[in-house]
């Protein structure tokens, strides 16, 4: 008589044989696509290639703030290094400043623990989203016996931070440089259907 | 008189039982112009009739009958606003966060702070202390309005009082004088 697994799981408390552990837990929420991206694993680089950067994702899910408000502060620190990131969101008064300021202490934790970043000081924030997160209804009353509806509002946070100092924000294009461009581009026509 | 002239009018007789009957219904547009001095009851009539009517007409042209004509007056947006215009407006570099400038770090604490705001940290810690020599100084005088009308001085561990504290409250507190807290 063959027993299942479970039974036989269950039987090895004091048997010599050492059964895979059930987990009695249950399993983590289903992961979201910004969690998953932690887990890729490139092969190891050949000794000619210049180092690749690390990079570090993380997220904080269901949020209570407005996603339009939460993208002013996703927009003020995209492009930032670290360190101002984290003293413009210190001396802001919006509620979602401190928020964000969590998921970046806990971050550059992670690429410090985890990641292999040696200086916590030479990341710089490659990419800040707010999403949408889930929404729920309520009714709000309102005088004479009028009602709407109103949305309890949640949003996701989602950041990438990236070993090595920010990138140089690109040189505005001068009246005289788009001028050059057009001139160019006049000089680099060529005359078709003919000889 | 007003019978002779309708034996010797039988149009007009016609014309006057019409202004008559308009008359008593209230309304009398065209004829008003025509005030003879034959029908005595007319013109006190016809005066209110007419004068106002014109000036209720201007008044009255836009709304017509009376509060409900004021809904139609009210702005309302014409088409919804697409997605693209919407966004223009909310990321208007003018609503978008602007970038301090005015950080810097505290000399004492290496913490951050605004250039002309006092450093949180140093604040708290000052206002912490503060709290517990308040809590000595209640607890010596022991309840509302026994405040001394004598200068008070605070005492850190393994001080004694100076020539200069004499005359002076001593409040004491056990623990080591804070580095920032200079004793004079």
């Amino acid at each position: 008589m063959e027993l299942s697994l479970c039974e036989s799981g269950w039987f090895a408390a004091g048997s010599a044989f050492p059964l895979s552990c059930i987990h009695t837990s249950t399993s983590l929420q289903k992961l979201g696509k910004w969690e998953k991206k932690n887990r890729i694993v490139y092969p190891p680089q050949l000794p000619g290639e210049p180092r690749r950067p690390a990079e570090i994702y993380h997220c904080r899910r269901e949020i209570k703030y407005s996603k339009d408000k939460m993208w002013y502060l996703a927009k003020l620190i995209k492009g930032m290094s670290i360190d101002q990131a984290l003293a413009q969101l210190e001396f802001n008064d919006k509620k979602g400043a401190k928020i964000i300021k969590e998921v970046l202490l806990e971050a550059q934790e992670m690429a410090v623990r985890n990641h292999n970043v040696e200086f916590k000081s030479n990341l710089h924030i490659a990419e800040s989203l707010a999403g949408k997160g889930h929404y729920t209804k309520r009714i709000r009353l309102h005088g004479k016996g009028m009602f709407g509806i109103m949305k309890i509002v949640k949003c996701h946070y989602f950041v990438k931070l990236v070993e090595g100092p920010p990138p140089l924000p690109e040189p505005r294009k001068t009246g005289f440089d788009q001028a050059k461009e057009y001139v160019q581009q006049l000089r680099s026509r060529t005359l078709v259907h003919t000889l | 008189m007003v019978v002779v002239v309708l034996h010797l009018m039988p149009p007009i007789r016609h014309l006057l039982q019409r202004c008559w009957q308009r008359l008593e219904r209230g309304l009398l547009p065209a004829v008003c112009g025509v005030q003879s001095p034959l029908w005595g009851l007319a013109p006190a009539v016809q005066a209110p009739a007419c004068l106002p009517e014109p000036a209720a007409g201007t008044a009255e042209s836009g709304e017509g009958p009376g509060f409900l004509g004021g809904v139609l007056w009210m702005a309302a947006p014409k088409k919804r606003r697409s997605i693209e215009v919407n966004r223009c407006r909310r990321r208007n570099p003018s609503k978008l966060i602007p970038v301090k400038r005015n950080i810097d770090v505290c000399p004492e604490c290496g913490n951050l702070k605004l250039k002309h705001v006092l450093c949180g940290y140093c604040y708290a810690k000052v206002k912490a202390e503060t709290q517990q020599i308040r809590r000595e100084i209640s607890k010596k005088e022991g309840g509302a309005f026994n405040a001394p009308t004598v200068e008070s001085v605070v005492l850190y561990d393994g001080e004694k009082p100076t020539e200069k504290d004499e005359g002076k409250r001593i409040i004491e507190r056990a623990r080591k004088r804070p580095s920032w807290f200079i004793r004079n």
